[in-house]
């Protein structure tokens, strides 16, 4: 009887423990673990990891934007270069290469292809909270909000399969994610995250994606050719495969562009404060490994007091949802970045 | 609300359960209570003299409510988005409940907040902040988990918390509940009202009624399974009170939420680890205002029959099993873990 008593006891003591812990973790707070330093670790060793790979890819230009993000600001004018000899002469004819120089006109469109399906990438989720706001306010929590919220959007226009990472609070791992999105056969990948700048009390929107960008006449002329095809972008895998993943670099900067332009304008009218930082390219990993088109969207910054107040309005997030449908959109319409 | 430094024995411990219909509130100091989850503020100055009063709440508010702006602010037992007002309305409740356990001036209060089962973690801090202003520390723990601590059913066990907005289905196997030991679905109460009120719209249309009389009807008449006694009820026809028969619309809205409670069920005992599964059919309990349906935990026992034997029972006091485990979850605590949060 004894025993039952002090095993009863004990089990009790367990669950208000677990309780306990699991509202630290509601606030903010992590419950004290042994292991609590290693996200860290596992973040420097990763970030690491993409450093040895974009230098052994020899894009190092990449890096810039971490440096001076004035350089990498992708605005109204494109910096020219011609890619063609970073890649072998067999995989891309020269009639080609002049193609993939940098342009307004998406490779999209000079394939005629269509986006059939888009998959939402909600940042962070489970154990790991992301950026925690002042108020407790956790980046997991928002970035899923958001992410249903535009799943919602874009399925009411009846012409898009659109999936996302997770749908629940729930951990994965980069690696999870690229799996979920190469798998799903998706061709446009959108991570959403919120930004967190302790130092300074600013709130700024800005967008990512991995690649670099390219040229414009010629690809107008293949784009009018090519129009009407009805083949979906991952149709196309072989192609870009072969095209050393230059479409899925220039789409990326095309849909970055779309995106933070609308956000941002859109956003301004709402709060005069926001900054426009623009759109930059920087060695996400996981937009190094999804297969196709994908940027990664600051949607604003947790850091920001006022700003992590208005993120729990739902009215707002709304907002925020309906302006990365905007730039979605406006993408998939007509894919100019600067139109 | 200011921290303050005082031994355990002088705090005051509350569970609290917010439901989209009833919140219910559960204290050390022995006293217990819940109103209808309602506040309201007065339309105009006119209506604040005649009513005296700056806001109102529950059946109080609910009988003043055409002079008043009305608000239900739980949805499915979180605060409903989208009206900032809400917010306040929960904020006020919150406060109007803490004042019915009348705590002693200065007197530190501990309490513990029941919420749905799959409740986001922004849901759980909008919670939070509501709460807050009012109380010392708190904490936010899932609804049928407070009752199974309530009722000490911490292991083998499955609660079905059947409340207005939420059904949540939560599976106790000595370890605090995750989220694939948790479920809630949509089809509760509130359902079962906008099922009644189409099914009366359909057989009497020259009848006037409205949501807040089939509410009453329900409450009142809930049953599912056969009964021997036909329910009449009176409802003005032109003006004029007639006496309807609505036996056969009761047990049809009542019956429509059962399939999805089964189906879940099922599936949950399924997923469950097959070595303790019949452990956890024989201890199945059946909370929250919806086990006041007669003939509810028979009904599902005969529907489970199927996966071998089972046993359902309904809490004993469905109004407070929430609030009371909250409570007990609350006075059990450690001081330390308060004072963390």
């Amino acid at each position: 009887m004894m025993k039952l008593l002090r095993r009863e006891t004990q089990l009790r003591q367990t669950l208000l423990k677990a309780l306990y812990d699991e509202n630290l973790r509601v606030i903010g707070k992590k419950p004290a673990t042994k292991a609590s330093r290693f996200p860290f670790l596992k973040g420097r060793l990763l970030f690491l990891y993409v450093m040895l790979l974009l230098f052994s890819f020899g894009y190092t230009d990449y890096l810039n934007p971490l440096v001076s993000s004035n350089d990498a600001v992708i605005n109204a004018t494109i910096q020219h270069r011609n890619y063609a000899g970073d890649y072998p002469d067999e995989i891309f004819p020269s009639d080609y290469s002049s193609l993939l120089n940098e342009t307004a006109v998406p490779l999209k469109r000079v394939f005629g292809l269509e986006v059939k399906t888009i998959i939402i990438d909600a940042g962070h989720g489970g154990d790991d909270p992301g950026a925690i706001g002042t108020l407790g306010t956790m980046e997991k929590n928002i970035t899923l909000d958001i992410a249903q919220r535009l799943k919602e959007r874009l399925e009411e226009h009846m012409r898009y399969n659109v999936l996302m990472t997770r749908e629940k609070d729930k951990s994965l791992s980069l690696k999870r994610r690229i799996e979920i999105a190469n798998s799903s056969k998706a061709d446009i990948f959108i991570s959403i995250h919120v930004n967190y700048l302790p130092a300074k009390p600013i709130d700024i929107i800005e967008t990512y994606y991995f690649g670099p960008s390219s040229d414009e006449n010629t690809l107008r002329l293949a784009a009018k050719e090519n129009e009407g095809s009805r083949y979906s972008l991952s149709d196309y895998n072989e192609v870009i495969q072969k095209i050393g993943n230059t479409l899925k670099l220039q789409e990326s900067r095309v849909l970055a562009a779309q995106i933070q332009k609308n956000l941002f304008l859109h956003m301004k009218t709402l709060n005069k404060n926001v900054l426009d930082f623009g759109v930059k390219r920087a060695p996400f990993l996981v937009l190094l490994g999804v297969d196709m088109p994908g940027i990664l969207v600051e949607v604003a910054c947790l850091s920001n007091k006022e700003e992590e107040y208005k993120l729990n309005n739902p009215n707002y997030r709304e907002d925020i949802a309906r302006y990365l449908e905007a730039g979605i959109i406006q993408y998939l319409l007509n894919g100019r970045s600067n139109s | 609300m200011k921290q303050q430094t005082g031994k355990k024995d002088s705090a005051l411990y509350v569970g609290i359960d917010l439901g989209t219909s009833r919140s219910a509130i559960s204290a050390s100091n022995d006293i217990k209570d819940w109103v209808e989850s309602y506040v309201g503020w007065p339309k105009d100055f006119i209506a604040a003299k005649v009513l005296g009063k700056d806001v109102l709440f529950g059946s109080e508010a609910l009988e003043n409510r055409l002079s008043l702006e009305l608000y239900r602010p739980l949805e499915r037992g979180v605060i409903k988005e989208g009206i900032e007002r809400n917010e306040e309305a929960v904020r006020e409740l919150i406060r109007y409940m803490i004042g019915l356990v009348k705590p002693q001036p200065e007197q530190k209060i501990y309490a513990i907040v029941g919420v749905p089962a799959d409740t986001l973690k922004i849901n759980k801090l909008a919670i939070r902040k509501a709460v807050s202003e009012y109380v010392n520390s708190l904490m936010v723990v899932s609804e049928p988990f407070s009752v199974a601590y309530g009722l000490n059913l911490l292991n083998n066990a499955l609660i079905i918390d059947l409340g207005a907005g939420t059904v949540d289905f939560c599976i106790m196997h000595g370890s605090i509940p995750d989220e694939n030991d948790q479920k809630t679905i949509l089809t509760a109460g509130d359902y079962v009202d906008e099922q009644l009120y189409s099914y009366m719209s359909e057989k009497y249309p020259d009848s006037t009624f409205n949501l807040n009389m089939i509410r009453q009807f329900k409450e009142r008449y809930s049953f599912v399974g056969d009964t021997e006694e036909a329910i009449h009820v009176e409802i003005p026809v032109n003006g004029r009170p007639v006496m309807h028969d609505i036996t056969n619309e009761i047990r049809r809205a009542c019956e429509s939420i059962l399939p999805a409670i089964i189906d879940t069920t099922s599936e949950m005992i399924a997923r469950f680890d097959p070595e303790f599964q019949a452990k956890i059919k024989r201890n199945i309990v059946v909370a929250g205002g919806g086990s006041l349906i007669r003939g509810i935990a028979q009904y599902i026992s005969n529907a489970l029959k199927e996966y071998g034997p089972c046993n359902v029972r309904c809490v004993e006091e469905p109004l407070y099993a929430g609030s009371d485990g909250a409570l007990k979850l609350a006075a059990d605590m450690p001081e330390k873990y308060w004072e963390e949060l």
